[in-house]
């Protein structure tokens, strides 16, 4: 408990380190805000006028601390060059995303463990080296390629679905749910694979232990062995790489929503870093790098609860 | 009970490297049979094949290994089961416990789950009953508060209540053979001697055989019927213990016997006209703890130690020989009182060979580096005298070129004394330095320290749990306990 | 450390394609059949064929000219930004992990936030602040990779610290910069060689993802990620355009993780 209690506050201190970077950044960014959006021929007061009206002419430690405090209560600004409001503009295209990370993760999750036992079950047979050449393979396919490479299968040559004909979530979940398909797989092989992996060396390592040895002793069979004793301490180190994995995840979603042209938290922050719109550059980056974190302790909580060893301490 | 008949194991797929004539083979054709209830000692270094032998029979070798031969058991030859009917025996016929019970448990289940699923996997008791057996198997092994264990894991245990778990969960089906490998050289000497008793006891009232495998006569001395001592793969001698300790026949069971360390040495007690080389008071030593807390280690300790002389410091494991070491050496900063050095350079004999010698860096590089960082020298002068102190310690120049692993255990601390001396060094502290080794080198290396020492007119500080290599070698005896010196009379 | 004794394919297969690669990549410094950026409306959409062997694109340009510049760009990129982030990396964290203390445990708590963004995300950020130009790109992606480095030789100091080997160098009297970076650090080589290969392939992902949102290298400098962005519209009538700057892009990474993988075995 006095663990958990640590880990909390740890969070917490992460978090604000956060937002102090992520607001600090856009501080010493070159390039007048205010230019960007009156244009470049804007009067000085003009540009006086619409920073007293953004709140820009206050001290920095004072825009922090407002900034922040809006944030918590939900207000994240307006957008500079939409000129509506960033939750606004942020609410519409934040399910899309979390829907493509969950599908993601899932994928991930429900491909790596099955087939990382698999193939660490016949590590040692031909058709095992076989399988880890291929999974080597997939793991150094870019995911951006990769979504290229199932719309051109898939979607062109095959025609199981039309390239860039989005179905929002709000017409249909089932469409919304089956355009995911293609892009949370484009995600989610390559990451897939490297579990897969890891999972397996995991697993070889694990079997090379004194306990197994014991297990033998006695008179357990091979698949008990592998289930119940081996599978346990082989998914302990897995756990504390799917933190790393889901922040993949969400980075992947970044660049794979320009691929498939989903209307995601993605595509609005490279545009919007185009358009040098801050707020809503700053309130993605606090919302992702937030979500990383938090999923982070999440998967920390996890691995204690797996682990006799560190539950203790 | 037990007929093992001709029993050859081998590697093949590392053969292929090595030359095609010197096929390694672990085991050489080994015969030999074991009574009901009888307790039989196999005696080897490592290396000798008698583990290999242990996992043949218990049908646990490496997949690696091809092995040829007969194990009768109970009638049946054991090398023509399959698979399955290996592992209807396995665990109810015959079991096993293993050197490291720190390791050989599963770390993440819980321990009464573990003893039972013995029971689970050849008996058809219903879980109360199962839960019933396993409390009782606990209790027979000694332990305590059995239905409080029942639900801890192993991390939540000690290395000796871990072999107790280990020994109640091979005898809870009171199996007719039990293969101890090495079960207590894991252990302090005390936790070795319950252990052993344990097994006696065990063996005494449910008629278990238990074969029992070791690398140290010693031990083994007044608990065995019967000893077999191997070598290389081949069974050297056979016979009772009367007959293997008083009238050995072969010449290896002697250099064996005579490694056993002899103890009760002369002791000199004329120090008063001697100088001293360390003198310690009021040391207090502090371990830091996790937090920023520290805890205290050593109270008090005042002691001298004086030219000349070998100084024995015994204790339990885990007690601070090690931190009061480091404190003496200057490696630990958690100190207060006084630490005073009337010799230059006080070096360190380490434990683990392994550890104390740069993996990545050649012998001759290790051996130069101190003369480099004294910059004394000309880069010649200190490959002479790199080539001198290896010599002094018996390996030739050649072996400047070598990486430490390319030594054997024996190898490497002779390269590590010689490390301790290359600087001229007048006081060294000897940590354990024999403990990692097999018994034949041990003594090798103890007389080493020993000649060097008369050689050079060096002190030293002797650490070891091993009270026999205590005796032999020092002058005077340090006890530490509960973290304070007694000087031992 | 033995690891070219025993046959290892993985890291010879690894060593095979890095190298072939990098010979191409070298080639195209050189020279390249076309001048990767002159159009040629008379051959646009050409498949691959003996005077184009990857095809044209949708200005006629010669798509194996344009790959083998963008390869060099990637290349560049990839190896400074890896030689950028292990230096700094390594000395960070040699000395946190080998002093520990105060600076180590605030080092340690600003490198938890800053790897709780994902690196791309961190590269977009760092792009906008300092702008898309090629050293600009490598200085943003190389204060990214500081951290992962910093974290592996931190774990391995610490962890050698506390070997005996160390104890006995000080027990000689070394100072502490002599046994951080002659005693402790060819210790630490193996680690530091998977994470520079491990670098080294992030690097080219972050690189060539970048160039394909069209946030990375401007034109006219070719680059592998931005032929991809541009070869999509023509996905089903010039699939070759799309392909041959893809799998020059896997083929990068195999290499490098096939070694990486040699190299932990």
């Amino acid at each position: 408990m006095k663990q958990i209690g640590k880990k909390t506050i740890t969070l917490i201190i992460t978090l604000l380190l956060i937002s102090f970077a992520a607001f600090l950044a856009f501080q010493v960014i070159p390039g007048d805000p205010s230019l960007s959006v009156l244009g470049m021929d804007a009067t000085e007061q003009q540009i006086a006028a619409y920073q007293k009206q953004m709140g820009l002419d206050r001290p920095m430690p004072v825009r922090y601390v407002s900034w922040v405090w809006d944030f918590v209560r939900g207000d994240l600004g307006d957008s500079y060059h939409y000129g509506t409001s960033v939750g606004g503009l942020l609410g519409d295209k934040l399910p899309v995303t979390l829907a493509l990370t969950a599908v993601s993760f899932l994928f991930i999750l429900g491909l790596s463990i099955p087939f990382g036992i698999l193939m660490a079950r016949f590590a040692d047979t031909r058709f095992g080296r076989l399988v880890n050449v291929v999974n080597q393979t997939l793991m150094s396919v870019p995911s951006f390629f990769l979504g290229v490479l199932l719309i051109l299968v898939f979607g062109l040559m095959l025609k199981w679905f039309t390239p860039g004909e989005y179905i929002s979530y709000r017409e249909s979940t089932t469409g919304f749910l089956l355009y995911l398909i293609a892009p949370a797989a484009a995600i989610a092989i390559p990451k897939t694979a490297m579990v897969i992996k890891f999972l397996r060396s995991s697993v070889l390592e694990q079997r090379k232990k004194d306990y197994v040895r014991t297990a033998y002793s006695k008179g357990n069979t091979d698949n008990r062995v592998l289930f119940i004793h081996v599978l346990k301490n082989s998914c302990i180190p897995v756990i504390t790489i799917l933190g790393m994995i889901i922040a993949d995840t969400m980075a992947g979603s970044i660049v794979v929503e320009q691929v498939f042209n989903l209307p995601g938290v993605g595509r609005l922050l490279v545009s919007s870093i185009g358009y040098r719109d801050y707020p809503v550059v700053q309130a993605i980056i606090v919302y992702i790098a937030s979500a990383v974190v938090i999923v982070n302790f999440i998967v920390d909580m996890l691995y204690r609860l797996a682990d006799p060893r560190i539950r203790e301490e | 009970m037990l007929e093992v008949r001709n029993l050859t194991v081998s590697f093949p797929d590392e053969t292929e490297r090595i030359e095609a004539e010197s096929v390694n083979k672990a085991v050489k054709g080994i015969s030999f049979s074991m009574k009901r209830g009888e307790i039989l000692a196999v005696i080897g270094e490592s290396g000798s094949g008698k583990s290999m032998t242990a996992l043949s029979i218990a049908g646990l070798l490496p997949e690696t290994a091809a092995s040829s031969g007969q194990i009768i058991f109970d009638g049946s030859d054991l090398m023509s089961l399959t698979k399955k009917e290996r592992r209807i025996i396995q665990g109810r016929d015959i079991s096993m416990i293993f050197q490291e019970p720190m390791t050989s448990l599963n770390p993440v289940m819980k321990v009464g789950k573990q003893v039972e699923e013995v029971l689970l996997l050849h008996t058809d008791l219903d879980k109360a009953e199962r839960k019933r057996v396993v409390l009782q198997a606990l209790e027979d092994a000694g332990l305590e508060q059995p239905e409080k264990l029942f639900y801890s894991y192993p991390h939540q245990l000690s290395g000796g209540m871990r072999q107790r778990v280990m020994i109640a969960m091979a005898m809870i089906l009171q199996p007719q053979l039990m293969i101890a490998d090495e079960p207590t050289t894991a252990l302090d000497r005390r936790i070795q001697d319950q252990i052993l008793t344990l097994l006696k006891e065990i063996n005494e009232k449910k008629q278990m055989g238990i074969l029992f495998i070791s690398h140290n006569l010693e031990v083994v001395k007044d608990f065995c019927d019967r000893i077999l001592v191997m070598y290389e793969g081949e069974l050297v001698e056979e016979g009772t213990p009367e007959e293997i300790f008083h009238h050995p026949e072969k010449e290896y069971t002697k250099r064996l016997l005579a490694s056993i360390p002899e103890g009760k040495k002369e002791r000199s007690t004329d120090q008063i006209d001697r100088k001293k080389v360390l003198l310690v008071e009021h040391l207090n030593v502090y371990y830091p703890e996790k937090g920023g807390g520290r805890k205290q280690v050593i109270f008090d300790a005042n002691f001298a130690i004086y030219e000349r002389e070998i100084v024995g410091l015994v204790g339990d494991s885990g007690g601070g020989k090690s931190s009061l070491s480091k404190a003496i050496l200057g490696l630990n900063i958690c100190t207060d009182g006084l630490i005073q050095h009337y010799t230059e350079y006080p070096q360190m004999v380490f434990q683990d060979p392994y550890g104390s010698l740069n993996p990545v860096r050649s012998i001759g590089w290790i051996l130069e580096e101190p003369l480099r960082i004294q910059r004394k020298l000309t880069k010649k002068e200190r490959r002479e005298q790199v080539q001198d102190i290896l010599k002094r310690v018996g390996l030739d120049r050649t072996y400047m070129d070598r990486r430490p692993s390319e030594l054997s255990g024996g190898q490497r601390q002779r390269v590590g004394i010689a490390l301790a001396l290359i600087l001229k060094s007048r006081f060294i502290i000897a940590d354990e330095p024999v403990s990692a080794l097999d018994v034949t080198i041990q003594a090798q290396i103890l007389s080493l320290l020993k000649e060097l020492g008369r050689e050079y007119g060096l002190s030293y500080l002797f650490i070891s749990h091993d009270m026999a290599v205590i005796h032999e070698m020092c002058d005077r005896i340090l006890r530490l306990e509960d973290g304070r010196i007694y000087e031992e009379k | 450390m033995r690891y070219f004794g025993k046959k290892n394919t993985a890291l010879t297969a690894g060593i095979l394609i890095s190298a072939v690669l990098f010979a191409v990549m070298l080639i195209g410094v050189f020279y390249t059949p076309y001048e990767s950026s002159k159009m040629n409306g008379a051959e646009k959409f050409m498949a691959p064929c003996a005077r184009h062997l990857m095809g044209t694109d949708n200005f006629g340009r010669d798509i194996f000219s344009r790959v083998l510049e963008g390869l060099g760009t990637t290349f560049f990129v990839a190896v400074s930004v890896t030689l950028f982030g292990s230096l700094f990396g390594v000395l960070l964290g040699a000395i946190t992990g080998y002093f520990g203390g105060i600076l180590d445990e605030i080092l340690m708590r600003m490198n938890d936030a800053l790897v709780a963004f994902p690196s791309i995300l961190l590269a977009l950020v760092f792009i906008s602040i300092l702008g898309n130009k090629v050293y600009q790109i490598i200085l943003a992606l190389g204060i990214i990779f500081i951290p992962s480095f910093a974290r592996i030789v931190r774990g391995e100091f610490i962890r050698q610290k506390e070997l005996d080997y160390v104890k006995s160098a000080r027990l000689m009297g070394a100072g502490h910069f002599r046994i951080m970076f002659f005693h402790i650090l060819p210790n630490t080589l193996p680690a530091l060689l998977s994470a520079i290969t491990v670098g080294f392939n992030n690097a080219v992902l972050a690189e060539a993802g970048m160039s394909y949102l069209g946030i990375g290298v401007q034109p006219p400098d070719a680059s592998l990620g931005r032929m991809l962005a541009e070869a999509q519209g023509y996905l089903f009538s010039a699939p070759w355009y799309a392909l041959y700057p893809g799998v020059v892009i896997i083929l990068l990474i195999l290499g490098f993780s096939l070694i990486n993988e040699g190299l932990g075995a």
